[in-house]
């Protein structure tokens, strides 16, 4: 109970603490009083000492303020004189003089060696800390923070303090605010980087405390995360304490005129907004002062104020108003939530703190400054010339001869002022320039900001789009990555046939082993056979109808003879095939799989291939990410490093071994070489808050939702520890190691509102009409209004103050 | 003078290109004889002008059952007579630095719109502002290459309503008698109708259909022009260098086309006399009421004569002059004046009145007005409220106001945008006619509104697309514009919508609305409230884009589709009423709306406030990091990536995306080696494919 008492105390002291200390509230205890002390039970701070030197004599002068600032949270600071009165177990031993005691009762809750306590800040710091050890939170992790937001969703709000070094001003602040609040919110301390990122903070090398408050208390899901506000000033006691009200009381009501209202937000230095509400909108009023004051929470307090009192006096023209700490009330009109939130994060905020310039205000936010990736890039290109040599520029005029002449033209489509068109067409140019010289490949392209004609006749609506155009057939539209390596393979492998017409069993053998087509082998190692017993069988048109759609993106090969299939496989070890089948080679030695061919469409053959085609256990990379994650499996995901070492090696095999037993059938086996795809090196990071050493294995992306598990780095990769981790995180005995946050990927800046510009600026220009106007809109109505004496008192269109539409004073 | 109320505003003729080949005169004998011939038609359309053919085309692409009934022997004879002066002032603009036909349009006023790319007017001539001769020579060519069907000589006097199986149709009947039954008419007889005012002593006025063109027989004479037009200026013009004194009277001062954005308003090219008068070569502008006034005859030696019916022997009264006066001067009896004296004149009471020297000539040159006479009562549309009642009042969507399943086209068509935009000229309504076709097809044959389905990744480049190049929207600013119903993961793209049909657009377009809300595109001029040419003109600060003065795009979002009241009240001078949400991107001088920082990127905001969604683009590898750290990646990457559609880019834009901090470096502990590793990849696989090619090829 005392601890509220303590609020006051806390002020109390705040303003004491410059003042000249008149009496000491350090004690001196004797054996006797000692004694005593051990018996009340009560929590002291005690140092044990028998001569002084000037080392200790500093330690005293701190000592001696630490008991006024402690004796506010009841813990006594004593010293006792050693050589006055030596008291056993403290007074002797080689620690005399080094250490200082904190006790509750006669039990030694902790000692500190002098040096860490310091001065007075660090003193009270530590003891606070230690006193409240049950109370504020320690975490390491981001996982950890996760674990202890998760307990207190629904529950209670939290702050979060991050203290990079121990002992100093904001550590103390930081406990004595955790002692007076302790109760009502969950206190978390931290202190390594870890963490800071996790909260979003892009500067990881200052040394700044920091503080936030997540508001877990009100989450309406146990799934939705806490939001949380950052402290903005920075962390000493007072300021604590004011961030901690306005968290309190995002919004007040009142029946008081504004100048009349007298709300804490007034006291401690923060401006406060008022709105004023109309009995038969009360409700929309208070969601929008609602919305409004999460919006403002913490910088600026909001007030609703109740038209309907007769104390409001406030003329009926204003809707809103503000009042800057030390300044009188200011009113004015407000159109939109979206405004005032400009107006005070924008304007009036800028100017209270241009002391405290923000370092995490995201940079990009200059409205002037491009903040997309792809169209900064190309455009910090802009005075280079694009070498189109290779290239064909098609025109109306050349289009239809061009895209006959060859085996193969592939055209780009693209638009000059698009951003992503000229991100592409430099991977275009550069797979031109490799195929330059090849017979029967033309590379095109059609700039449809100029023959926008050509485009529409192609259909073309998305890009850019690459279209294969081979004389005498429908354009093949180009479905891959748009990058240099997936479309040069696509266009070596267009060449080709497909599908290959296989006619002997020696064939059919070459064709699967890659010896057939080999210089295909660096491009895709998988081939994939259909087997029919006869050419008329009524799926070879199917077949054959599915390899043209994937011609340039599989190899297939076609074999139709019942009886030289059954030679051939007869030869083949362990091959048993009911026809007609698909066979696929992964690559040369690797056993082949077989796989029923039932009959179906082209179409959904073509998904058929697609699905065999896909690794068992793949390497992800960025171009193939996609076709695995449409699975729709938890991942079962293998970090290894660049370093191809036998750690990695043992770890694959370990995965491996289950899967070919089925073990895995639920989840996508998979792996990330960091080496390869260097980007793997901050998925583990968004995963886990920190690399840890590898190969790591996790799991992320279950149906569940969003946890992350980690394969315990302690275990060995081993296939059955794997298999009892997976067991367990089935069986919800797993702690989660990270989260993956359903980020809404909304708006990255705040709107541009030029509708609340045009209000400002010229107040009638955007308004609808009052009911009743003369309706038209044709000019010569108007005017003719203007000139005509006798029609003078026409009220002017643009009289009306305010848009109809809009409910009431918001 | 006197203080004049000028209620009607432009007088004189839209000498650009009017429409019409004005179909069925009074005569209207309809003579009943024996020949009771009737021929029906799904379509007919009235008038064989520009309005007309560009219907015809559309029908005969939608292979409907039409056709184009004209009175004269051939296509757009209004262009024969007009205008007098045979100068057309529509631009025929040929070279425009670009290849792109649709960009062109906005610079080509007189083709009509056709799949033929060669059936350009710059075929027929290659002036910048051709020979009116050159237009009905145009014309036929287009019937003649899209195989259009027009009956020529058919001079439909009557127009009647009629019950076809329960639906309103019109039964038009030709000088022969033979009847012409239609199930939706489609009325493009231009405006050819001179309009008079009525005033004492307008029968000594010349009207501008038959003043004589020869500038010779204008030799020293003092000529008095009502109306400030195109057509007064131009008549003003041709006679400049013989005429000894040119005056123009009409009630409301000259409107420049240069500063109203209007091309009906008077045009530079024919402007020559603001030069004289500002330079006081004897010519000038007045103001004042054509209702007040009178033209009165005085004989110089001031016998006195009767005014009235004196026509006849005007030939052997060539000293007869006239004068300018007020009606409340004359003292009236009837109609017939008797007695002009000195008193009768304004000069007598106000001794520097303007007009107090007599004139030679008077000529009227006040426009032309729709024909209503060939209407029946049953069939007539009423007269529009604007543009002083000289046109047909109509609908949004161009349907006769009570006349169902009749449409207005052309020139005729003017009073939806009459002084606002292009809606009355070749280069406007050709874009009109095509929506109101689309509207057709979906109300008699249930065919939508064509559509562009567009993953919501590709909104923008869209958006750009239509801003960059279209000629419709560019044209008919502020009436017809792009829609894009929003629809979730996906949106549908309408081009060209009439915006005053915006409440209908469902019931019209055939295209069901969604609650995720649209989004307009509409190109429009500004506020206009600075000098033309004067500093601050154009505004180049894309976050003043509202304050822009020139032709610019400007999107309009709404949650919901504005209804008839919203649109009624909409903000004085816009063309919809207030959206949700706002956005005008800002004025080019080169009206290329193209550039990242000012025009792409608001865009981008804009779009991304509207559809609360992040619309950046990120390299496949930032989707990859996404797709496996969040659960639902930007749509970007799920539109593009995750459908195996990821932009790669390379190293080099990588390099510069990291620089910018917009891209995660994860490449710190690469080395650098590793970067080069596709293009020897490259330099590999090349090598190996030629080495083999012979081999299997």
């Amino acid at each position: 109970a005392h601890r509220i008492m303590c609020i006051v105390y806390l002020i109390a002291f705040l303003f004491s603490l410059t003042s000249e200390q008149c009496s000491s509230k350090l004690m001196e205890d004797s054996s006797q009083s000692f004694m005593e002390r051990m018996h009340t039970g009560k929590t002291s701070f005690i140092y044990f000492g028998n001569h002084v030197n000037p080392t200790i004599k500093l330690f005293m002068e701190q000592l001696e303020m630490s008991a006024d600032a402690l004796q506010d949270y009841g813990i006594s600071v004593v010293k006792v004189n050693c050589s006055k009165d030596a008291i056993a177990n403290y007074c002797t031993g080689e620690k005399l003089m080094t250490k200082a005691y904190l006790f509750r009762g006669s039990e030694v809750l902790r000692s500190f060696d002098i040096d860490t306590v310091f001065d007075v800040n660090a003193i009270v710091s530590h003891v606070l800390f230690s006193v409240l050890f049950n109370e504020v939170r320690y975490v390491h992790t981001p996982a950890e923070l996760l674990r202890v937001e998760s307990a207190a969703k629904q529950n209670s709000d939290i702050v979060v303090g991050h203290i990079p070094v121990l002992g100093l001003p904001e550590h103390r602040a930081l406990m004595e605010a955790a002692f007076v609040y302790g109760t009502k919110y969950q206190f978390v301390q931290t202190s390594g980087t870890l963490v800071l990122k996790h909260m979003g903070v892009v500067d990881l090398s200052s040394s700044q405390a920091r503080l936030w408050f997540l508001h877990c208390k009100g989450v309406s899901r146990r799934s939705d995360p806490c939001p949380s506000t950052p402290m903005r000033k920075p962390l000493n006691t007072i300021n604590i304490h004011t961030f901690l009200q306005l968290m309190e009381a995002p919004l007040t009501e009142s029946v008081l005129d504004p100048s009349e209202v007298d709300v804490v937000h007034l006291h401690l230095g923060v401006p406060v907004l008022y709105l004023f509400s109309q009995p038969q909108t009360q409700h929309l009023d208070r969601a929008t002062a609602q919305t409004l004051g999460l919006q403002l929470r913490g910088e600026v307090g909001l007030v609703l104020i109740h038209r309907d009192s007769p104390n409001v006096k406030t003329s009926l023209k204003y809707n809103a108003a503000y009042r800057l700490p030390q300044e009188d009330v200011k009113y004015f009109t407000l159109n939109s939530a979206e405004g005032v939130v400009k107006l005070f994060k924008e304007e009036l905020l800028q100017e209270q703190k241009l002391e405290n310039e923000e370092e995490d205000e995201e940079h990009w936010s200059d409205l002037d400054i491009l903040d997309d990736e792809v169209s900064e890039s190309v455009y910090r290109d802009r005075d280079l010339m694009l070498d189109l040599e290779s290239v064909i520029e098609l025109t109306s005029d050349t289009f239809q001869i061009t895209v006959t002449q060859d085996d193969i033209t592939v055209v780009l489509f693209y638009f000059k002022w698009d951003a992503v068109c000229m991100a592409f067409i430099q991977s275009y140019i550069e797979v031109a320039d490799a195929l330059e010289g090849m017979n029967g490949v033309k590379l095109a392209a059609v700039n449809c900001g100029e023959w926008t004609d050509i485009c529409s006749d192609q259909n073309v609506t998305s890009f850019p789009t690459v279209l294969i155009y081979r004389p005498m057939a429908a354009a093949q539209l180009y479905r891959g990555m748009l990058g240099t390596k997936s479309l040069h393979r696509f266009i070596l492998l267009s060449l080709g046939s497909s599908p290959y017409i296989l006619s002997s069993s020696a064939e059919v053998m070459s064709f699967m082993e890659g010896d057939l087509y080999s210089k295909h082998m660096y491009l895709t190692p998988v081939r994939v056979l259909g087997l029919f017993s006869s050419t008329h069988d009524m799926g070879v048109t199917s077949f054959e109808e599915a390899a043209r759609l994937l011609r340039g993106e599989s190899i297939l090969g076609l074999f139709a003879h019942k009886e030289m299939i059954h030679v051939w496989t007869s030869e083949v070890e362990g091959l048993s095939v009911n026809l007609p089948a698909l066979l696929v080679s992964r690559g040369p030695g690797v056993p082949y799989e077989v796989y029923s061919l039932p009959s179906s469409s082209p179409t959904d053959l073509v998904s058929l291939i697609k699905q065999v085609e896909l690794d068992r256990f793949p390497e992800l990379t960025v171009e193939n990410l996609p076709w695995y994650l449409e699975l729709g499996k938890p991942l079962l995901l293998l970090f290894i490093g660049k370093e191809d070492s036998t750690e990695s090696t043992k770890a694959l095999a370990e995965i491996k071994q289950p899967l070919s037993s089925g073990q895995l059938d639920s989840f996508l086996p998979c792996w990330i070489h960091l080496g390869r795809t260097p980007v793997g090196r901050s998925i583990l990071e968004k995963y886990l808050g920190f690399v840890p050493p590898l190969p790591v294995l996790v799991m992320s992306q279950l149906k569940t939702g969003e946890e992350v598990f980690l394969f315990p780095p302690e275990r060995p990769l081993m296939a059955k520890n794997i298999l009892q981790w997976i067991h367990d995180v089935e069986n919800g005995q797993e702690q989660p190691a990270g989260l993956i946050p359903d980020g809404k990927w909304g708006p990255p800046v705040p709107f541009f509102d030029f509708l609340a510009i045009m209000d400002q600026e010229a107040p009638t220009y955007a308004v609808q009409r009052a009911p009743k106007m003369k309706t038209g809109g044709r000019e010569d109505h108007r005017e003719n209004k203007h000139v005509t004496p006798n029609q003078k008192q026409t009220p002017h269109p643009s009289s009306n103050p305010q848009a109809p539409r809009q409910h009431s004073e918001l | 003078m006197s203080v004049i109320q000028p209620l009607f505003r432009l007088l004189c003729v839209l000498s650009l290109v009017l429409a019409g080949s004005g179909s069925g005169s009074g005569s209207g004998s309809g003579s009943g004889s024996g020949r009771n011939a009737s021929v029906s038609h799904e379509y007919c359309v009235l008038g064989a002008g520009p309005a007309g053919l560009q219907m015809g085309y559309f029908l005969s692409r939608s292979q409907r059952d039409y056709i184009i009934l004209e009175r004269n022997a051939g296509p757009g004879s209004f262009f024969q007579i007009y205008p007098r002066h045979r100068k057309l002032i529509s631009i025929n603009k040929i070279y425009t630095g670009r290849r792109n036909k649709e960009f062109n349009l906005r610079h080509d006023w007189n083709s009509l719109l056709s799949d033929r790319p060669s059936l350009l007017f710059q075929r027929i001539s290659r002036e910048l502002y051709p020979n009116a001769d050159d237009f009905p020579r145009y014309l036929s060519t287009f019937v003649k290459e899209l195989g259009l069907k027009v009956k020529y000589g058919a001079d439909i006097g009557t127009i009647k309503a009629s019950d076809f199986n329960g639906n309103q149709g019109y039964i038009l009947t030709d000088q022969n008698g033979v009847s012409y039954q239609c199930s939706v008419l489609l009325v493009s007889t231009g405006l050819w109708v001179p309009q008079q005012v009525d005033f004492l002593g307008s029968d000594l006025v010349e009207g501008y259909e038959s003043i004589p063109t020869d500038p010779e027989e204008f030799k020293d004479q003092a000529v008095l022009i009502l109306g400030k037009g195109n057509s007064a200026f131009e008549t003003a013009q041709s006679i400049l260098g013989r005429a000894s004194r040119i005056h123009l009277y009409s009630p409301s001062p000259v409107r420049l086309a240069w500063q109203t954005h209007y091309v009906g308003d008077l045009r530079a090219i024919n402007n020559e006399l603001l030069d004289t008068y500002q330079l006081k070569s004897l010519d000038g502008l007045v103001e004042g009421r054509l209702e007040d006034i009178a033209i009165v005859r005085r004989e110089k030696d001031g016998l006195r004569r009767r005014m009235a019916k004196k026509r006849s022997q005007k030939s052997t009264e060539g000293k007869e002059q006239l004068y300018l006066t007020l009606t409340e001067l004359l003292d009236q009896n009837g109609n017939n004046i008797s007695k002009i004296t000195g008193q009768n004149l304004p000069g007598f009471h106000t001794d520097n009145f303007s007009l107090r020297q007599p004139y030679d000539r008077v000529i009227r040159c006040l426009g032309f007005r729709f024909n209503f006479s060939i209407f029946d009562g049953s069939a007539r549309p009423p007269q529009s409220s604007g543009a002083r009642g000289r046109l047909p009042g109509i609908t949004a969507w161009y349907e006769g106001r009570g006349t169902p399943n009749m449409f207005v086209l052309g020139t005729a068509a003017h009073s939806r945008d009459y002084r606002m935009s292009a809606g009355g000229f070749v280069h406007g309504f050709r874009y009109t006619v095509r929506a109101v076709h689309k509207i057709l097809e979906q109300r008699y044959h249930n065919i939508a509104w064509p559509a562009t389905k567009l993953p919501i990744s590709q909104l923008q480049s869209w958006i750009l697309r239509r801003v960059n190049e279209a000629s419709g929207p560019y044209q008919m600013f502020g009436v017809l514009g792009d829609i894009i119903l929003l629809r979730g993961s996906y949106c549908e793209y309408l081009e060209e919508f009439p915006l005053q049909a915006l409440p209908q657009l469902s019931a019209l377009s055939g295209r069901p609305l969604t609650d995720q809300g649209l989004l307009v595109l509409v190109m429009q001029y500004g506020l206009n409230r600075t000098d033309t040419l004067g500093p601050g003109r154009a505004e180049s600060e894309w976050t003043k884009a509202w304050r822009s003065n020139f032709l610019h795009p400007v999107l309009y979002y709404y949650n919901t589709l504005p209804t008839e009241k919203d649109m009624r009240q909409r903000p004085v001078g816009w063309p919809l009423p207030r959206p949700e949400a706002l956005h005008h991107m800002v004025e080019d001088f080169l009206t290329e709306w193209d550039q990242p920082i000012s025009h792409s990127q608001p865009l981008r905001r804009f779009l991304e406030h509207c559809l609360q969604t992040d619309l950046r683009a990120f390299y496949a590898e930032s989707c990859f990091l996404l797709s496996l750290t969040s659960r639902t990646p930007p749509l970007f990457c799920r539109q593009g990536y995750l459908r195996k559609q990821g932009i790669v880019g390379n190293s080099h834009l990588w390099q510069h995306a990291r620089e910018a901090g917009l891209m995660a470096d994860h490449q710190r502990d690469i080395t650098p080696g590793d970067d080069t590793s596709v293009s020897e990849y490259l330099k590999h696989a090349g090598a190996a494919v030629v080495s083999t090619m012979n081999f299997d090829l």
